[in-house]
């Protein structure tokens, strides 16, 4: 997806990513994302919950409008949780 | 008696490497080949040309178009594999389409992806297009498979989503990374 959208970009279409694998988008290098921190596979939101699935929509939109460099990382404030154990248990069964 | 409220919260600092559990994972595995990240120096830029408020905005996803056929691709199903696509496609964006990501290495002990909108939010889109926030969404929205060949992606799919995004006259590109 970083692939894409540094291509569209070159190519003279503003992007914005959205997603939760930050180390990912981050190495390959791309023009805005917005980091959605939670588990992989909600990057829009949690299911049923409004509040942060326009939230972080519309952030993906002010990032569009307000960014003015590449490299634009925007932090999603929404957490999935206040137990934060989700973390340590990504691939290990 | 706990002392969480005098800890530091460092959650928002310890942001998940995938790369490394990712790698870590597959060597245990045994595999000895791990994928290597693609990795750049300069990164390309354009501002908008015009307000969001009248732009064309287009949807792309890493979600695959449900196939009956090829076996469990619900909420929660194992890594599909059969279920990956390999080449660009698109769908009218009026229409919510059944897009799934069992094809997709998300985490499946701790996602809920039982609401489609977590990862494909075209109906939010709609919501933000009558509230006027960009001007329209494009007719089509576009499909990205996610490959191991980062050449294929590059040298083939990235164009082709760039030649539909030109054809549709997009403004402006909403990607969804899942």
């Amino acid at each position: 997806m970083s692939l894409i959208a540094r291509y569209l970009e070159e190519n003279g279409i503003p992007t914005v990513i959205v997603g939760c694998g930050r180390d990912i988008v981050e190495q390959v290098g791309v023009p805005r994302f917005v980091f959605s921190d939670f588990p992989l596979g909600n990057p829009c939101g949690k299911p049923r919950d409004n509040e942060t699935q326009l939230g972080i929509l519309d952030l993906a939109f002010t990032t569009l409008e307000k960014s003015f460099a590449p490299r634009t990382t925007v932090q999603s404030p929404y957490r999935w949780s206040t137990d934060e154990s989700w973390r340590e248990r990504y691939l290990k069964s | 008696m706990t002392t969480t409220e005098n800890k530091i919260d460092t959650s928002r600092s310890l942001y998940i490497r995938y790369m490394d559990s990712t790698t870590d994972h597959y060597l245990a595995e045994g595999y000895n080949n791990p994928y290597q990240w693609a990795r750049f120096e300069d990164v390309p830029f354009t501002p908008l040309k015009k307000p969001l408020s009248e732009s064309r905005l287009a949807l792309i996803t890493t979600a695959a178009q449900f196939q009956p056929d090829k076996g469990d691709q619900g909420p929660g199903a194992a890594y599909n594999n059969d279920a990956k696509f390999n080449y660009v496609y698109d769908l009218p964006s009026n229409v919510v389409p059944d897009l799934r990501i069992s094809h997709i290495g998300y985490d499946r002990k701790n996602a809920q992806i039982e609401d489609q909108k977590v990862y494909l939010p075209l109906e939010n889109l709609y919501h933000f297009q009558e509230q006027g926030r960009f001007a329209e969404l494009g007719p089509r929205l576009y499909g990205a498979p996610t490959l191991r060949s980062q050449r294929v992606t590059s040298d083939r799919n990235a164009p082709q989503i760039l030649k539909m995004c030109q054809e549709d006259e997009i403004d402006v590109a909403l990607l969804v990374a899942v």
